[in-house]
């Protein structure tokens, strides 16, 4: 199979000649007459779904944090959403994972390598384990698909940790791999459609923070993720052109799709606006995850007057266009005259 | 195990460090001898200050000679904690305590807890303790600053036959969060002291009023009396404190290997410049300062908030290391820049975050290996 013909490949669809073809056993019928009717993700969209009030977002004595080392918070019924804990990595990441009826989707994999440090796989694990106990399914036949925002650590570290589990796929760590992983072949225009079994992801490219980063947009929740291009903190864009046709195209997305959310990658900004330095592992006062898209189209308008390279406030997020290797905003508290 | 420690009695540790070398005390000319130096011969000065140990039931207080040739004997032979890639998981003593020699005591807190991991100092003498600044974290629970300190005032008062020890509290900055936050730790406690930390009123208790910056204030320990220096310049009531026992500068947040922060570049030139001329007036071992940021390899160093620094350059500095910093003090003065010298980095008038491209000239430049 190749990677085109991959996504929009229906697992469950396939299986049924299989066992039909006369080897059906007890077991198999019994199976088959007691597995659900499938989830359908087409109807009465946009799935509603709540995000948290407070995520957990470390604390002041990173030794003393008792909270799990990452927060599986369940958007619906249907969506995961992962944060990471502070006081196991200050880069915190979000993480969402999208079940279909014979396919899941994890978006990053959190900044951790070793499973000794902590078992991101255990969680997702039990994740799948919850929602096929809760839908009658098997876990062992639905798919995951182990995909990342984008080419940075803090988003697939932990991409080793599933590298033995049956029944996965996972996402190259080279550009061309990511790529072809979602079968383009013009990055960053073309739009793909993955099917998780009736449920719809759109892709496209992102570029601009790095080279290679993907845009997400779920068709049941109509989340449009957008990994660390944007997100409610510093956006740290390193190719500002490229990260401006990028912005041109998920303002163009929205203009042609209804979208209920925009979400990034991290948080780093307070409710107030108060920037959490980089490296913070307590965010006492963060900001929700969750964007509106007149936020984005703001961050737009805005982006449209920046000229030069600098770090410019939106009222949302910050734009550090091309400063990452130079500066940043905060001062130093004890300066004196 | 080899140690290349000698302590601080050994001629060969007198020899001055190279300004050109890392000014790390086992680096530069000097020659080191893992298996001791014979020529010293076996009953140096020092061993007359460490006796304390004889008398079992002592039937007064014991007093101890605090005068001595050269430094007191001393070392800082132990690792520091360093955290942990999982900051949450890790269990290190929150207090790490390394006793230096038997009446001076480093305290560090564990990175885990809080990133500025600062230290804090302890001293004994025959009329009293002093501790040199209180850490960066106010709970008890999470850093237990007093306990760890009653705990080794008890024990050092059991050895010397004393009950009461009355303790000073100092700090190297009142206004610096990364020092001051155990303070209120100390609230109430009997026969203590608290330097008071508002500027003006902590000049008037070291009787500095009048000649601030320029004189030097005194706390009398008991036959050891510690020198005051105010040091503006990394903050604005910046002091540092001399130990004539063992010869040991603290310099807080002046003078450290790791990122500096000026607060006025006029003062810090000027600090360094007077802390200099009084380095050139006494002995001076070591300068330890309040904080380690720097690798062990030159000129890098960790970013803020790193809670695992397993490459950490060691705590101690050679006192050829203020003219390095005066010299590159005035170099940065009246500019907004950073610059990199192979154990510390100024920062002037940027953000504690700037980087920048420029590498100091002929300092190689080393990769130490990602743990993560």
């Amino acid at each position: 199979m190749d990677r085109r013909s991959f996504l929009g490949y229906n697992a469950a669809a396939a299986a049924i000649p299989l066992s039909g073809a006369g080897l059906a056993g007890l077991s198999d019928a019994a199976a088959a007459a007691t597995r659900p009717a499938p989830v359908d993700f087409k109807s009465n969209l946009p799935a509603s779904g709540q995000f948290p009030d407070k995520w957990i977002c470390g604390s002041s004595s990173c030794m003393d944090n008792t909270d799990p080392p990452v927060q599986v918070h369940w958007y619906n019924a249907h969506t995961a959403i992962l944060r990471q804990n502070k006081a196991y990595s200050y880069e915190a990441p979000f993480a969402p994972l999208y079940f279909g009826n014979d396919r899941v989707l994890l978006l990053d994999e959190g900044f951790v390598q070793l499973r000794n440090d902590w078992d991101q796989r255990g969680v997702v694990d039990q994740c799948i384990e919850d929602w096929c106990r809760r839908n009658g399914r098997d876990p062992a036949s639905m798919e995951l698909l182990v995909a990342f925002t984008h080419l940075h650590a803090d988003h697939y570290a932990a991409a080793n940790q599933f590298a033995d589990r049956p029944n996965t796929r996972c996402m190259g760590l080279t550009h061309e791999e990511m790529v072809g992983f979602w079968g383009m072949t013009e990055f960053p225009e073309e739009r793909v459609t993955l099917d998780l079994g009736g449920r719809d992801i759109l892709i496209w490219g992102s570029p601009g923070h790095v080279v290679s980063e993907f845009a997400y947009y779920d068709s049941y929740t109509q989340i449009l993720f957008t990994g660390d291009m944007f997100y409610r903190g510093r956006c740290y864009i390193s190719f500002w052109q490229p990260w401006f046709d990028s912005m041109k195209r998920l303002i163009d997305f929205c203009d042609t799709h209804p979208v209920t959310h925009v979400m990034g990658c991290h948080v780093e900004i307070s409710k107030d606006g108060q920037d959490y330095a980089y490296g913070m592992t307590y965010q006492p006062d963060e900001a929700p995850v969750q964007m509106t898209v007149q936020q984005l189209r703001e961050a737009y308008a805005y982006a449209q007057t920046v000229t030069e390279p600098g770090i410019y406030f939106t009222g949302t997020v910050f734009l550090c266009n091309q400063t990452r290797g130079t500066t940043t905003i905060d001062q130093n508290p004890y300066r004196y005259s | 195990m080899l140690t290349n420690h000698s302590g601080g009695n050994s001629v060969a540790e007198k020899l001055a460090c190279s300004p050109a070398s890392s000014g790390h005390p086992w680096d530069g000319p000097k020659r080191w001898y893992p298996n001791g130096n014979l020529a010293l011969g076996y009953n140096p000065p020092g061993v007359r200050n460490t006796d304390s140990a004889l008398p079992l039931h002592p039937s007064e207080p014991v007093i101890h000679d605090y005068a001595c040739d050269g430094p007191a004997p001393g070392n800082l032979a132990f690792r520091w904690t360093y955290g942990s890639n999982v900051a949450a998981k890790n269990r290190d003593p929150r207090v790490q305590v390394v006793q230096y020699n038997e009446d001076t005591f480093v305290l560090r807190q564990n990175v885990c807890v809080h990133w500025e991991a600062p230290f804090t100092y302890l001293l004994f003498g025959n009329a009293g303790a002093l501790l040199i600044d209180t850490g960066a974290t106010a709970n008890a629970r999470h850093y237990p600053l007093r306990e760890t300190v009653d705990a080794i005032i008890t024990r050092w008062g059991q050895a010397r036959g004393r009950r009461k020890v009355p303790l000073t509290v100092a700090l190297t900055s009142g206004e610096d969060v990364a020092q001051n936050q155990g303070l209120v730790q100390f609230a109430g406690r009997p026969d203590t002291t608290l330097v008071p930390k508002p500027l003006e009123v902590m000049k008037r208790f070291y009787g500095l009023e009048s000649h601030w910056p320029s004189g030097t204030g005194a706390i009398d320990l008991g036959d050891r009396v510690i020198e005051v220096i105010p040091t503006p310049g990394a903050h604005k009531d910046g002091v540092s404190f001399y130990d004539p026992y063992c010869d040991l500068l603290f310099t807080g947040d002046l003078l450290f290997p790791g990122k500096i922060n000026i607060g006025n570049d006029r003062d810090f030139t000027a600090s360094l410049e007077r802390l200099e001329a009084f380095a050139g007036s006494r002995p001076v071992k070591w300068i330890l300062g309040g904080h380690i940021e720097m690798m062990f390899v030159p000129g890098r160093y960790y970013p803020r908030f790193a809670t695992y620094k397993p490459y950490e350059r060691v705590l101690e500095m050679e006192p050829a290391l203020i003219g390095e910093a005066i010299r590159y003090a005035r170099e940065v003065q009246g500019k907004d820049m950073m610059l990199i010298r192979p154990d510390f980095v100024l920062f002037n008038g940027v953000s504690p975050d700037q980087r920048t491209r420029v590498w100091p000239e002929g300092v190689p430049y080393f990769s130490p290996p990602r743990p993560f």
